[in-house]
């Protein structure tokens, strides 16, 4: 660990100008994956402006929707009884992350821009474009069992590890930032990037962007929404696939539905090629199979990683059917 | 009129009054379990310095140079060391092997092998010191195809001496000539990946330079003599200069049987003349001990229509990685057990231990038995196949039982029910189907995955057969101290032994000992030092025999010392005496006085080293011999519940049926067949080292993931008692053989439900599902 300074923020104004101020600067959420990568050399800051006890601690509730400061913790943000009735997708994900422990203790925001669990990308001695750019990506033509089918590119195939995002994506969540410049609006969807020749970027957040805040819009139909994950054991381990899943029956057909994949891509993946199959159309199981090939038709799976067509594909499938048998 | 005793000496020994075959609480318990336990990663000594260690980033390289005058010179730092200064022998391993460096020199020949070491005030200030040291390297292309180095005589070597460690081969009859006997022929080829032990206790001591010029060491290990007998070369120091006693220590699983800071912490400690505490860290220490042998095996068998086996044909490769570590006798131990418990007329194994540039493998719990175990188990369901027989009967019919032979020729001398066991294993109760209601109870668990449908129930067995105490000839003894004498008014029995209490219960055990064969209630277990006599490894599940034996009859030598007293005083036989609740009992007469009474002033002490029966050696052509000191059996039933469409396993049952011989600590055992039971399940689904061209993959337990309470389903334990007459109480080890056969089980279990053949462990969910 190299030496660093610590700073208690006492408003996001201050925060923001703190970071902003100084290259070497850092926002300290919770601190589970930051410390760790500091720890691990993977992230060396020379100051840390804790965010964690801004008063940005608050569930609000806004015109049907909902409000999310990015400093609840994820314990709390899945215990919350508003999120638990519009929203169960979101809950379910965030109890599907870490441990109790870590989500007593990680953010709202921090969960967001936790970085990829690639194994390279945790190891300085290895090359990776992500930690070191232009040093070459180790993955490629390693070991790739976490790694993306979607959106890759020859410069970097991580995933983000986030369950809580995928959740977020699917219910077309607004990242609330507060810049230097001021505050804006992101949609979820604009917050992340694809790798593409800058994989060093996971978000397009600027150095000293804080986030604040995360809307979660008036979207009735969240109420029947589920999330599912498949991982090496039944708890406390990241995904290999999952999906976050919202789904409108109008009788027997799809009125309405909205998709999300983890562990597939550099970012939570919203299948939109997958929902435009669906809607309009019959909720039949044949259906969903053929809407998951829809979104697997653009997948490109690495040596080692195959199965996650499958495997994605099984998991969309059974995520539907099950909505839809509650829909009836 | 005769007069009977007041009371009988069974009384007065009330029951839970904590002799063998109680369950006598663990005095470390409560501690544990409230945080309160010091472990070795908690020494502290004012004024210590902090070591750090310097580790190849290559699995394998030329070092050209190492340059350590910048680290020297950064403030706080006290001392850095390299292979040049390493006082006495430059290499260690465990057991006689000496090839290990004690840091690297000229080469390196794995990811985070030793190459040199820092002393500063601080272990922060240690670790930017290591930033600082300079090495250059000339990388090589690793080394790793153990099959390769197995049989290619054109593949470089990574040991001077060749790639082969050891092969074993074992033969019986004529394999060829049974070939054509055979109406039914299996094959299969088989593969274990690497398992790591896994104890939450990092490698960690303090060493404290002593006056006369050597050092006292406080480690958490496995074996303190045989540590010693490295320690002492290396520092180039006379064994008495070297005072060794155990700390606390968080779990062993075989991972503690080779030196790991020991001799570096009393190499900077006796440089610096400062205390030098070493902890590692949790990525540190997946490079800091050896894992279990990863395992190719090739297996084919031939048999009659009705499931007799006429012939096995076994090749087994073990990688034992850069050293040799316990590679040999791992390999020992998988070529005598590699058919495991059956009967086979001809048979013909090769097991191979070899070396590689993956990370060094060595002891853990099985050690060899559990990879050959994976392997014959799945040949049996195989058979049961092809016969068309279920897979209980399959193995009844080929049993082994007293008296049958092992594969190596040794004849079985104890009773070894196993074709009755695996009836008990069918005839258990049926876990009730899924209860949907409870989606933690599906595979998928809280993750809410799967939901009812595509989840096939299957069930499978498995029988391991695991050599208790170290075989093939190896002179394998432990030494007890026991002295009793009268404090604060009562007798007070002090066991003294160097036997590591490693997390398994065995200061539990000791104690029990001594209260049973002393009758006395109060016991105090000695601090486990080298004071006393050589105890053996906490490891092969023989401390319950072999010290337990040794204490046994250090206090038997202590009683009879006892006895000859109160003959002398109450003027009774002595065979008429017994003692017992702190009392001198007569058979005749009741009690007589209390023992503290008896002794007054007077100590007895005794010490005892207990051998088990000699074993011999393998035969290097034939592999015959009396190799195996005693045998434990296991048998798993495994129920799982498999979601076929996302690969996901949820074992609903595990069931075993374990012959101890004898109970001696019922809460202890059944924490150890719990516990093997736990790390089967996670080498059957979840625990592998991703070793990736050398180097691994996934040193955090948040990337190796082992079992955690929502995997582990509840288990039924059948216990049987069929005493081993050879050992104190009957006992058998009980430590192991839970860790052989619930692998088995259960992905016996999985191909029940899916028809896959699962060739590999860990299952992963991928391997389930497929890749189309
Ligand atoms: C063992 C383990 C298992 C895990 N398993 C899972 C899992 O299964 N699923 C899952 O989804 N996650 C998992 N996680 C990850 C966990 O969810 C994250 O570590 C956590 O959510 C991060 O939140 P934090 O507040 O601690 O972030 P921090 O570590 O404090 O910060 C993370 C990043 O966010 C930045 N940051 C923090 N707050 C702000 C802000 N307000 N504005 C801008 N930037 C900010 C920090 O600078 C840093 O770059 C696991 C973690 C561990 C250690
Ligand atoms: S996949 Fe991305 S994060 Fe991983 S090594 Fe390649 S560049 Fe680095």
């Amino acid at each position: 660990m190299t030496p660093f300074e610590y700073l208690r923020a006492g408003d996001p104004g201050e925060a923001v100008a703190a970071v902003a101020g100084r290259p070497g600067a850092a926002f300290l959420g919770g601190g589970t994956n930051l410390v760790d990568h500091m720890k691990l050399g993977v992230a060396g800051p020379d100051l840390l402006v804790d965010v964690s006890r801004l008063p940005l601690d608050r569930v609000e509730e806004t015109a049907g929707g909902l409000r999310v400061g990015a400093a609840v913790r994820n314990s709390d943000l899945a215990a919350h009884p508003l999120v638990r009735e519009r929203y169960p997708v979101l809950a379910r994900a965030l109890l599907s992350g870490a441990s109790g422990q870590l989500r007593n203790v990680a953010t709202t925001a921090g969960n967001l821009l936790q970085r990829t669990r690639c194994p390279y990308f945790q190891d300085v001695t290895t090359p990776c474009n992500k930690r070191v750019p232009g040093s070459g990506c180790s993955a490629i033509g390693g070991y790739t069992r976490y790694h993306a089918i979607l959106g890759a590119s020859e410069h970097c195939v991580a995933t983000h590890p986030s369950d809580m995002a995928v959740a977020m994506a699917a219910l077309d969540a607004v990242v609330v930032v507060l810049g230097p410049g001021g505050e804006r609006r992101l949609p979820i969807g604009e917050l992340y990037r694809l790798p593409g020749d800058a994989p060093q970027r996971d978000t397009v957040l600027e150095h000293g962007d804080l986030i604040t805040a995360v809307e979660l819009p008036h979207l009735p139909a969240a109420r029947r929404s589920a999330y599912r994950k498949v991982r090496d054991r039944a708890s406390f381990s990241f995904a290999l696939v999952s999906v976050a899943a919202v789904l409108d029956l109008d009788g027997d057909a799809v009125r309405d539905v909205r998709l999300a994949l983890g562990g597939v891509a550099h970012k939570p993946w919203r299948a939109a090629r997958a929902e435009e199959a669906l809607r309009g159309g019959p909720a039949t199981e044949d259906a969903f199979r053929r809407a998951a090939d829809a979104e697997l038709a653009g997948a490109r799976p690495l040596p080692g990683n195959e199965f996650k067509v499958a495997m994605t594909r099984g998991v969309v499938v059974a995520a539907l059917r099950d909505l839809a048998e509650e829909g009836r | 009129m005769s007069v009977a005793p007041a009371r009988a000496p069974r009384d007065i020994a009330a029951p839970g009054g904590g002799g063998v075959g109680d369950s006598a609480l663990r005095p470390d318990g409560v501690l544990k379990v409230r945080g309160e336990f010091a472990y070795s990663s908690d020494l502290w000594i004012d004024g210590m310095l902090w070591g750090a260690t310097l580790r190849s980033p290559h699995p394998r390289a030329k070092i050209l140079s190492i340059d350590t005058s910048e680290a020297l010179a950064h403030p706080g730092v006290w001392t850095v060391l390299t292979h040049e200064d390493v006082p006495g022998r430059k290499h260690f391993g465990v057991d006689h092997t000496w090839d290990q460096p004690v840091l690297a020199f000229d080469e390196v020949r794995h990811q985070g092998e030793p190459i040199a070491l820092v002393a500063a005030d601080h272990p922060e200030t240690a670790r930017r010191a290591l930033e600082k040291i300079r090495i250059e390297y000339e990388v090589l292309e690793p080394l790793t195809d153990a099959r390769r180095a197995a049989f290619d005589p054109a593949y470089p070597r990574v040991q001077p001496r060749g790639n082969v460690a050891r092969h074993q081969p074992v033969r019986v009859g004529d394999v060829d000539a049974a070939r054509e006997l055979a109406e039914v022929v299996v094959s299969g080829e088989f593969q274990v990946g690497m398992q790591d032990q896994a104890f939450l206790g990092p490698e960690s001591g303090l060493a404290i330079p002593a006056e006369d010029g050597g050092v006292d060491l406080y480690v958490a290990t496995q074996w303190m003599h045989n540590d010693l007998e490295q320690i002492g070369p290396c520092l180039g120091l006379a064994e008495d200069k070297i005072r060794m006693t155990l700390s606390g220590v968080g779990g062993a699983f075989g991972g503690r049987e080779d030196l790991s800071m020991q001799i570096h912490a009393a190499m900077l400690a006796l440089r610096t003349g400062k205390p030098v505490k070493i902890v590692y860290n949790r990525y540190e220490s997946f490079f800091g001990h050896v894992h279990r042998h990863p395992a190719q095996m090739r297996y084919e068998y031939g048999a009659t229509k009705d499931g007799r086996i006429v012939y096995a044909d076994v090749e087994i490769i073990l990688d034992g990685g850069a050293y040799t570590s316990s590679t040999k006798n791992v390999v020992g131990n998988a070529a005598s057990l590699a058919v495991g418990p059956y009967v086979i007329p001809n048979v013909r194994i090769d097991a191979y231990g070899v070396y590689t540039n993956n990370p060094p493998c060595g002891a853990m719990r099985g050690f060899g038995a559990v990879q050959a175990c994976f392997a014959f188990e799945s040949m049996m369901d195989r058979l049961a196949d092809a016969c068309g027989l279920d897979p209980v009967t399959v193995r009844q019919v080929n049993a082994a039982a007293e008296g049958s032979a092992l594969a190596t020729g040794q004849i079985i001398w104890a009773p070894l029910p196993m074709a009755e066991m695996l009836q008990t294993a069918r005839e258990l109760p049926m876990p009730a189907p899924a209860d949907t209601g409870d989606l933690r109870d599906l595979p998928g668990g809280v993750s809410q995955t799967t939901h009812g449908e595509g989840v096939r129930r299957g069930v499978g067995y498995g029988v391991g057969l695991k050599n208790i105490c170290f075989s093939e000839g190896y002179d394998d003894y432990s030494t007890a101290r026991v002295r009793l004498e009268v404090i604060g008014g009562e007798p007070v029995a002090m066991v003294h032994t160097a036997a590591a209490e490693v997390g398994q219960g065995l200061v539990t055990l000791e104690a029990q000992i001594a209260r049973t064969e002393l009758g006395v209630r109060r016991v105090v277990i000695q601090p486990a030092d080298n004071r006393v006599g050589d105890a053996g490894s906490s490891s092969a599940s023989r401390q319950s025999y072999m010290t337990g034996g040794a204490v046994m009859t250090a206090c038997q030598a202590v009683r009879e010392g006892m006895a000859a007293l109160a003959a002398a005083r109450f003027g009774h036989a002595r065979d008429d005496l017994s003692f017992t609740g702190d009392k001198v009992v007569s058979e005749s007469a009741g009690v007589l006085g209390t023992i503290a009474e008896l002794l007054g002033d007077a100590v007895i002490e005794e010490t005892r080293e207990y051998h088990h029966r000699p074993t011999t050696g393998m035969d290097p052509v034939t592999g015959r011999g009396d190799s195996h000191a005693q045998l434990a059996l296991c048998v798993h039933r495994a129920v799982v519940d498999v979601d076929v469409d996302l690969g996901l396993v949820k074992v609903v049952e595990l069931a075993a049926v374990q012959d101890v011989g004898r109970i001696l600590n019922r809460v202890a055992l059944e924490g150890q067949i719990h516990g093997g039971s736990a790390q089967g399940l996670g080498l059957a689904v979840m625990e592998e080292i991703v070793v990736e061209n050398g180097r691994v993959r996934n040193p955090s337990f948040t990337d190796y993931l082992i079992p955690t309470i929502l995997d582990m389903p509840p288990m039924r334990l059948e216990i049987l008692e069929n005493a081993d007459p050879r050992a104190p109480y009957g006992l058998r080890g009980a430590g192991e053989p839970s860790t052989l056969s619930s692998t088995p089980a259960i992905v016996a279990a999985i191909r029940d439900a899916t028809g896959l053949a699962l060739t590999r462990v860990p299952v992963r969910p991928e391997h389930i599902t497929g890749s189309s």
